[in-house]
């Protein structure tokens, strides 16, 4: 049988086989990457699609959660200095109702007060990022004006509703609570009994004081309940800050997995390729110059 | 007398054929490295022999033929290989052309639909903020330019190989007419009187070249060799060609016509026409279809979405992408809004409520109403594009393998070896001076009976 001695075209393309592999090998190595374009790993690169979308969102989640963590944790203090100004605010009223007092002192009394209505006023119009934490849904308006027709003597302009954050997939954290349910509750008027205690300070009627005191000291409650509000809005954050942070990892070694090139091994199969690749030319080396008339004499 | 004039007569034979082993070992070594060259080898025959004074005489040697060493059937073979493996070259570069359409590099519709999603979760925590609406409304304007510039690449591809097409045509045809005259010149009692050698290797070497465009099948007939494609239009017969035509079809696209100018595109398989119909034809439309469908739907969500909202104004939100109803969404998907206040982010009508951007973001995020959400349905179609690359090409290597097994049997039974001829050099150089030896051992031989009995000295 005769055999295909032409061997120069199976010696090209086995060199060339063997540098396409390095070339392959050392953009791999040089990228990190070992998926490229689509047809290098179809699956992989499908699953990259919905990788890049996630790893989007959870790090829009991340900054959600640490900008609604600012408010929440804002408000929580504000509310604590709001509790801290209304037990003041009793102990001035049991002060004004223990009838000691004349009418000097009670007006004193009634100054502070007032004082601390207006403390608590311009706290439930606090703002954070230009957003009135009290006013609702409704951001354009300040919360609480003075409004001398109002009996409360100040009227809430913000409206109900309260906005909930994405934080995760399907997963939205309600962060604010709207002034109508913290300072201007319809049963427990924290403002509204402020202005009682101080129009009765004004007025010296003792059983008005002592009364409009107890309508002050219940309405610290609703505050507290708020401040429970917001605490657990804030546990709530943290806790999914946490997650998606497992979640960050959990993306960027599913991307790793899925396109990231293994170094360990692209730098064994890059040797093994550099060997194949002079392998290859030792032999077409031993074999091209071969031929019989190396051996025949030259001509005489 | 009559014995030595024969011996000298076979010593001239031989000196012929000796001649013409010689010069068919030096054509070989001359060609060992032409494309297409098919080895010679001269082909010796012993003489009748004569009966000669009561004895019977061998009757020295002929040349019958100087032969081409040719496997048709090899040849076959290899251009129904070259045919399959052209047309997965062809669909294989145009692929590659498509993917870094659909590769990670930020502009494409994976990234920009994920920037998308991330601007209007930051709308949530800052419904109010006029920098974040409009980061919204750019993003939206990116996603629209990914989808036009996916679309524009995919109509760019089929336009390209829609040019394919047409210029395939013209190198068949001109193929086509050079194997015809090819064909015209070895009739029959050309064959018979000399080697077509050389006029068949070149027609040889022309058929694989039309193996690569299209895929052909060839027959043997009274009036020649008959070419025709593999659905049985005729290209070539004896010494005749039949051109093809092409002419702008329904859909814009050059139709290909056999010469009576019946529509065979359809039928045309293998080859680089082959491949370039069915990525014209099949392939992109195929993708495009999905990319158009994504667009549409998506866009579709997202205007309801919209809709079930309030804009910071209060009114009720206006659709936020624009889709023309010619089907080609993806290519034309727009942004209709104008300004950031115009996104519905709130569901109560007061300008700080994120109450639906929940809505908005799950539209981008959730579901379509083909029940896939916006990234399945497009990664599923990265897939389609990457899996189509890769089987192409690996169809590809695949041929090459075998193609490369082929030619070897090929080069193994036509191909020159330039060792054998060296030995055959030397074997006919040997039979030369042999032969020569002959006829000068018989001129002495005459000379000696000449000078029998003569006083005359010859």
């Amino acid at each position: 049988m005769r055999v295909n001695t032409n061997i120069v075209p199976n010696i090209l393309a086995d060199l060339q086989q063997s540098q396409a592999t390095l070339n392959t090998l050392l953009s791999e190595l040089a990228s990190g990457k070992s998926v490229n374009v689509p047809s290098d790993n179809p699956t992989a690169s499908a699953q990259m699609v919905q990788n890049a979308l996630e790893t989007a969102n959870v790090d829009r989640y991340t900054q959600n959660i640490s900008s609604a963590l600012s408010q929440v944790q804002t408000a929580g203090s504000v509310l604590s200095s709001v509790v801290t100004s209304l037990t003041q605010a009793v102990s001035l009223g049991t002060e004004g109702a223990n009838g000691t007092n004349n009418s000097s002192s009670l007006a004193a009394l009634a100054q502070q007060v007032q004082t601390i209505l207006s403390t608590v006023v311009s706290q439930a119009n606090t703002t954070v990022g230009g957003v009135y934490l009290f006013g609702g849904t409704a951001s354009g308006a300040v919360p609480y004006s003075a409004d001398s027709s109002s009996p409360a003597g100040y009227v809430y302009n913000g409206n109900n509703d309260a906005n909930s954050v994405a934080v995760g997939d399907n997963m939205n954290v309600p962060i604010n609570l709207p002034g109508s349910q913290v300072f201007s509750d319809s049963g427990n008027n924290v403002i509204g009994a402020l202005n009682s205690l101080v129009s009765a300070l004004k007025s010296g009627n003792t059983a008005q004081i002592s009364s409009a005191t107890t309508a002050v000291n219940s309405s610290i409650s609703i505050v507290s309940q708020a401040q429970g509000f917001y605490g657990n809005a804030a546990g709530q954050l943290n806790a999914q800050e946490t997650f998606l942070q497992q979640d960050t990892v959990t993306l960027a070694t599913q991307q790793n997995d899925l396109v990231g090139a293994n170094m360990a091994q692209v730098a064994t199969e890059l040797s093994q390729a550099e060997t194949d690749n002079s392998a290859a030319m030792a032999a077409a080396a031993r074999i091209l110059p071969n031929s019989l008339l190396n051996y025949l004499p030259p001509p005489a | 007398m009559g014995g030595l004039l024969i011996s000298l007569l076979s010593g001239t034979q031989a000196l012929d054929a000796a001649q013409a082993a010689l010069q068919s070992a030096s054509n070989n070594i001359a060609n060992a490295n032409t494309p297409g060259y098919t080895r010679e080898v001269a082909l010796l025959s012993e003489n009748p022999e004569y009966f000669s004074g009561g004895n019977l005489t061998g009757g020295g040697v002929s040349v019958s033929a100087i032969q081409s060493v040719r496997d048709e059937l090899l040849n076959l073979q290899i251009q129904q290989q070259t045919s399959l493996k052209s047309r997965a070259d062809t669909e294989s570069s145009n692929l590659q052309s498509l993917q870094p359409l659909f590769s990670s590099t930020g502009e494409d519709i994976a990234s920009t639909l994920a920037a998308f999603s991330s601007c209007l979760g930051q709308l949530s925590s800052s419904p109010t903020d006029a920098s974040v609406r409009q980061s919204v409304l750019d993003a939206g304007q990116n996603l629209a330019n990914s989808f036009h510039s996916a679309a524009g690449g995919l109509q760019s591809a089929q336009s390209a190989a829609d040019q394919q097409v047409t210029q395939t045509v013209a190198q068949i045809n001109s193929l086509t007419s050079q194997i015809a005259q090819l064909n015209a010149q070895l009739t029959p009692s050309v064959m018979a009187q000399q080697n077509g050698g050389t006029i068949e290797d070149q027609r040889d070497q022309l058929v694989q070249q039309l193996s690569t465009l299209t895929d052909i099948s060839i027959t043997q007939s009274s009036d020649g060799e008959v070419i025709t494609t593999g659905n049985g239009t005729s290209l070539i017969m004896g010494g005749q060609s039949f051109a093809l035509q092409t002419t702008t079809g329904a859909g814009g696209f050059q139709q290909v016509l056999d010469s009576n100018g019946n529509n065979i595109t359809a039928s045309i398989q293998g080859g680089q026409l082959g491949g370039a119909i069915q990525i014209r034809d099949q392939v992109i439309p195929g993708f495009l279809g999905s990319l158009n469908s994504l667009a549409t739907q998506f866009a579709a969500g997202f205007n309801a979405a919209q809709a079930g909202g309030y804009d910071s104004n209060g009114a009720p939100g206006q659709a936020f992408f624009s889709i023309p109803a010619n089907g080609s969404a993806a290519a034309s998907i727009g942004v209709a809004l104008t300004s950031g206040s115009q996104i519905a982010a709130s569901s109560d009508k007061s300008a700080g409520s994120n109450g639906n951007v929940a809505n908005l973001l799950a539209a981008v995020n959730g579901n379509m109403s083909s029940g896939q959400s916006p990234a399945a349905a497009y990664s599923n179609l990265v897939y389609q594009v990457g899996s189509a690359a890769s089987s192409a090409s690996a169809q590809s290597s695949a041929l090459n393998q075998s193609i490369v097994q082929l030619t070897n049997q090929q080069s193994a039974a036509s191909g020159v070896n330039i060792d054998e001829e060296t030995t055959n050099l030397i074997r006919y150089q040997t039979a030369y001076e042999a032969a020569a030896r002959v006829v000068s051992t018989i001129q002495q031989l005459n000379t000696v009976t000449l000078n029998m009995g003569s006083t005359q000295t010859f």
